[in-house]
């Protein structure tokens, strides 16, 4: 199957709330998680108390799915494959957004995108796996020049609604103009969502925005 | 695949060549390119290929045809320019639509 079939398969693989999407009280402050073994998003409900929040986890974890819809990710054994999708779902998801560092006090602007990425990348490997630090920070320098610029399936980094509304544009005309024979598949992108709602509506996979 | 002239389409319509070019050369892009690369971002290559659009319009021609594509080609390989670190799938996993097993424990990463 040519590679835009694959992506193209993950992409109308629906996601329904009842069968993908999980609420369940956590430890500590982790926000959610993507359980490989179920292919479910857990959400920790005691532990998000914004949309805002709640918009960027799903992303975050959706793009975990999505991943682990496309690709043979081996998430237990091979720390540069838990590595790879840690780094995109910081880059792509907006948990390293300008606005978001400045509220946490992390001020810095010249690519500090990056120092965001590495660094969130970095915590959410440690909390998941029994891994010395500089072990962690070796695999995340390995693959991360890879992983930043796998912008699959946005075809970019989408830093704003305008960003998203655009790899939204692309997705919508991929069968335009003989583009199937010019595109291999990583423009590809999603359907923005406002808020999960309730009821059985399948979510088309690859959903993202922020900031809403 | 069926590619006469007549059929052939852009890429893209020339609007949104366009308002790609518009969007890459806006304050806010600017600073996300800059906070995320260091860099301003590169936006002559959205307006050239407005221009051909546009000449495609108006006089079909295998140049304009071969340049649209040509560009759309290079802007797919800047997005594929590095070696995955993971062995892609043929189809998605089979047990994504299956019922759950109650009961089972998860072991999650976040």
């Amino acid at each position: 199957m040519p590679p835009l079939c694959q992506v193209l398969s993950c992409l109308f693989s629906a996601v329904y709330k009842d069968r993908h999407f999980s609420c369940e009280d956590c430890d500590g402050t982790v926000s959610g998680g993507f359980d490989a073994t179920s292919s479910q998003i857990v959400l920790c409900q005691n532990n998000i108390h914004q949309q805002s929040h709640m918009n960027r986890v799903v992303t975050h974890e959706l793009i975990h799915a999505f991943d682990h819809c496309r690709a043979h990710v081996d998430w237990f054994n091979n720390f540069k494959h838990l590595a790879c999708s840690e780094i995109r779902a910081a880059n792509l998801s907006g948990d390293c957004s300008f606005h978001n560092e400045v509220s946490r006090f992390n001020f810095g602007l010249k690519k500090h995108h990056q120092e965001c990425v590495r660094g969130r990348a970095l915590r959410s490997i440690l909390a998941v796996r029994k891994v010395s630090r500089e072990e962690a920070e070796k695999v995340v320098d390995e693959v991360f020049d890879t992983c930043f610029n796998d912008h699959a399936p946005f075809g970019r980094i989408p830093h704003d609604k305008k960003d998203a509304k655009f790899a939204y544009r692309d997705f919508e005309n991929r069968d335009r103009g003989s583009k199937v024979d010019v595109y291999a598949g990583y423009m590809m992108p999603v359907k923005r969502i406002s808020r999960l709602k309730g009821g059985d509506a399948p979510l088309l996979f690859a959903m993202w925005t922020y900031n809403y | 695949m069926a590619d006469s002239g007549a059929m052939w389409r852009p890429p893209r319509t020339c609007d949104d060549y366009w308002s790609e070019f518009r969007h890459c050369k806006s304050l806010w892009n600017r600073f996300h390119n800059y906070y995320a690369h260091g860099t301003s971002p590169s936006c002559g290559q959205w307006k050239e290929d407005y221009y051909s659009c546009r000449e495609w319009e108006k006089n079909p021609g295998p140049e304009t045809k071969d340049a649209l594509q040509q560009s759309e080609r290079n802007r797919e390989a800047e997005q594929r320019k590095f070696t995955p670190v993971w062995d892609l799938r043929r189809d998605p996993p089979r047990d994504w639509h299956m019922p759950l097993h109650q009961g089972k424990p998860p072991d999650s990463q976040s």
